[in-house]
């Protein structure tokens, strides 16, 4: 008790940071109770009438629903749902015999463009379009409830989605919680005089830190593998026909791992503050970042806060490569930004090493 | 010592403070290539720090290193030319002796083609062939000794540190790591070891420098220390029963008699035989001094310690 008395560090850790990292978990897990999730709709209006117009301005004026600015193409549509910038699409369709308002409000279809693993997004938009309908139709008690149709856009099928999500989902997590795992053995080389050995080599700190890198990043490879081939092996997910591109993934999100472990940890100069705070920035990134709930749920401000998680990019590549089936370009910004965050945390890694050798 | 061709470690005016604290003063001194140097001083004398600077692990404030004409600090090629010996066991428990030195001899710079031969030869010479596959954590404190010095020597260094290399072990095993350092000395490596024991010192050193307050007061071979303060003397030590009164105190001062910092012991030189020993006896109790103990000894660095600091150096 005395020790944790005189290092302030714990004695944060410990009991501040907890209260902390509560009131963002709180924060997070209360805004994804579904009270108040408004799914993000991109429209598609065909028709172009005053009646389409109406409908539109009803649904934008829902408190329910988080309408795009404007309206788009229907294969727009379709592709912002598909690569998950809008959870749900309205197609508000031409009928060609709908030039009177009356045929209009009777036999205008809707298509409810859906990505299958939201399927609570496309349950919310039928129920307001249906809504929306029934309010401006003239005789709302008389009149059939519109034609919704269902398009899937994304995947195969809501169930596969769901378990390729939480399979990348779960492996970010453990990438990160045994990235931190492997970068507090620093302490303990520093404790028993191995890195005082190292540091008067000729290669100094750099050749630890790096090893210790390369040693992460196969680890977490290996790691993610496993949790993948379980999910191909009992669940079906397609990995042998997306291996190249989990590969790649699955490297640059081990390589970021890695890097953001390494540098957190040598932040601090105990072994207790390094692990208390790399464990529960671990946690935190993870809620943020949709290991533990999809980011579609979350509120809009906290959605674009996961950004800044690795977890955020490694699941937006598995999501394009399971769920949507996109090219490789697709690849390109989360790879490159989870690449970027490795070669970043490395560096600073490497600095931080050299200032805890000298203490 | 002045440098000369074999000089492999030179150490000019070294200074280093840190904040108000005095580390290193002005410290000289050198070592030859077959040589062993035994440091000796107490905690915060200085030993440490001086390993710290021949290792380049900390920059002087003033003075230069050199080894094997290169400069520490300045030249990156000094990092293969010299092994370092923390006083901790600096190895991985949960690897064998074996994998304890390929992971230490490859992060040390070693070759990997060259790693096998150089891990086998290590062990050979540290008589731990036999124990190679063994878990570092299932080792004696004895073996892990001799596999940390090792892991040290297995870029063949010119200068070998050692800060304390036989804390812990029993008297057998230490003997074997003298004998296993006798032979790097034998092989023509130059070695620096801090220790506080002194009987180490004298049984395995060439020569000996002692260390205070960050100043060498005295370096030298055993011998030529002893007989500079002792000359053809011997070392008198009396333990007394009680603190002296002052007229007790003048009587043992008067006698070239110091007392041993924080102690009940005396020390001095003795040239005459058992009869002034005797005459000594009765003085001090005519002189009120009630004495326990008195020994005639041959001088050594322990006496040679007291003399140079006033105090008593005690493994």
């Amino acid at each position: 008790m005395l020790g944790m008395l005189r290092d302030r560090g714990a004695l944060a850790m410990s009991f501040a940071v907890p209260a902390v990292f509560f009131l963002i978990f709180a924060s997070i897990f209360a805004a994804t109770s579904g009270e108040n999730f408004q799914p993000r709709v991109a429209v598609a209006d065909e028709l172009e009438s005053q009646w389409s117009q109406t409908l539109i301005t009803i649904l934008r004026d829902s408190t329910n629903l988080e309408l795009m600015d404007g309206t788009y193409p229907a294969d727009e549509v379709r592709r912002l749902v598909r690569r998950g910038a809008a959870d749900a699409g309205l197609l508000i369709r031409d009928v060609s015999q709908a030039n009177d308002s009356s045929a209009s409000e009777r036999s205008v279809p809707f298509t409810v463009v859906s990505d299958p693993s939201r399927g609570v997004a496309t349950s919310v938009l039928t129920g307001q379009v249906q809504r929306a309908y029934a309010r401006i139709s003239l005789s709302s008690f008389l009149t059939r409830a519109p034609i919704v149709e269902e398009e899937n856009v994304a995947g195969r099928d809501a169930g596969q989605n769901n378990i390729a999500y939480s399979a990348g989902a779960v492996a970010v997590l453990f990438l990160l919680l045994s990235a931190v795992h492997g970068a507090v053995t620093l302490f303990e080389e520093r404790e028993t005089g191995i890195l005082e050995r190292i540091v008067t080599g000729p290669g100094a700190t750099v050749v630890l830190v790096n090893g210790k890198f390369l040693y992460l990043v196969v680890q977490g490879f290996v790691q993610v593998a496993v949790i993948f081939l379980v999910a191909w092996v009992v669940h079906g997910v397609d990995l042998p026909g997306h291996v190249w591109q989990w590969t790649l993934t699955t490297l640059a999100a081990a390589a970021a791992a890695a890097g953001l472990a390494l540098a957190i940890t040598t932040a601090f100069t105990t072994r207790q503050q390094a692990q208390t705070f790399a464990n529960i920035s671990v946690l935190i990134l993870s809620a943020l970042g949709g290991s533990m709930v999809p980011r579609f749920l979350m509120p809009r401000v906290l959605q674009e806060v996961g950004w800044v998680t690795p977890n955020a990019w490694a699941l937006e590549a598995y999501t394009s490569i399971f769920w949507r089936d996109e090219s490789a370009a697709a690849l390109i910004v989360p790879v490159g930004l989870l690449v970027v965050a490795a070669i970043l945390g490395l560096a600073i890694a490497q600095r931080l090493t050299r200032r805890l050798v000298a203490l | 010592m002045p440098p000369t061709n074999n000089t492999v470690l030179s150490v000019v005016g070294a200074s280093k403070s840190f904040g108000a604290k005095v580390a290193l003063n002005g410290v000289d001194l050198s070592i030859n290539s077959g040589e062993i140097l035994a440091l000796i001083g107490h905690n915060g004398a200085g030993k440490t720090t001086l390993i710290k600077a021949i290792s380049g692990r900390i920059r002087l404030d003033a003075g230069e290193i050199r080894i094997l004409d290169r400069k520490v600090g300045t030249d990156p090629s000094v990092r293969n030319l010299f092994g370092l010996v923390p006083q901790s066991i600096a190895l991985y428990d949960h690897l064998t002796a074996r994998e304890n030195l390929e992971v230490l001899g490859r992060l040390c710079g070693v070759p990997a083609r060259e790693i096998p031969a150089a891990v086998s030869s290590a062990l050979e010479q540290m008589d731990l062939a036999e124990r190679a596959n063994d878990r570092t954590a299932n080792l004696s404190g004895g073996m892990q000794r001799r596999l940390n010095i090792a892991a040290g020597t297995l870029h063949h260094p010119k200068l070998l540190l050692l800060d304390e290399p036989t804390v812990g072990v029993d008297l057998i095993a230490r003997e074997g790591i003298h004998d296993q350092l006798r032979e790097l000395r034998r092989e023509g490596m130059a070695i620096l070891l801090t220790t506080h024991d002194l009987e180490q010192a004298e049984e395995l050193a060439d020569r000996a420098a002692v260390i205070a307050n960050g100043q060498v007061l005295a370096i030298g071979e055993t011998r030529s220390l002893v007989s500079g303060i002792f000359g053809d003397g011997k070392e008198l030590i009396l333990t007394l029963v009680d603190d002296p009164d002052p007229s007790g105190v003048d009587f043992l001062e008067s006698h070239n008699l110091s007392r041993v910092e924080g102690g009940m012991t005396w020390t001095g030189r003795v040239t005459g035989g058992f009869e002034q020993v005797s005459a000594l006896s009765s003085g001090a109790a005519s002189a009120g001094v009630i004495v326990d103990e008195i020994r005639v000894r041959e001088p050594g660095l322990r006496g040679v310690f007291f003399h140079l600091t006033g105090s008593d150096l005690t493994p």
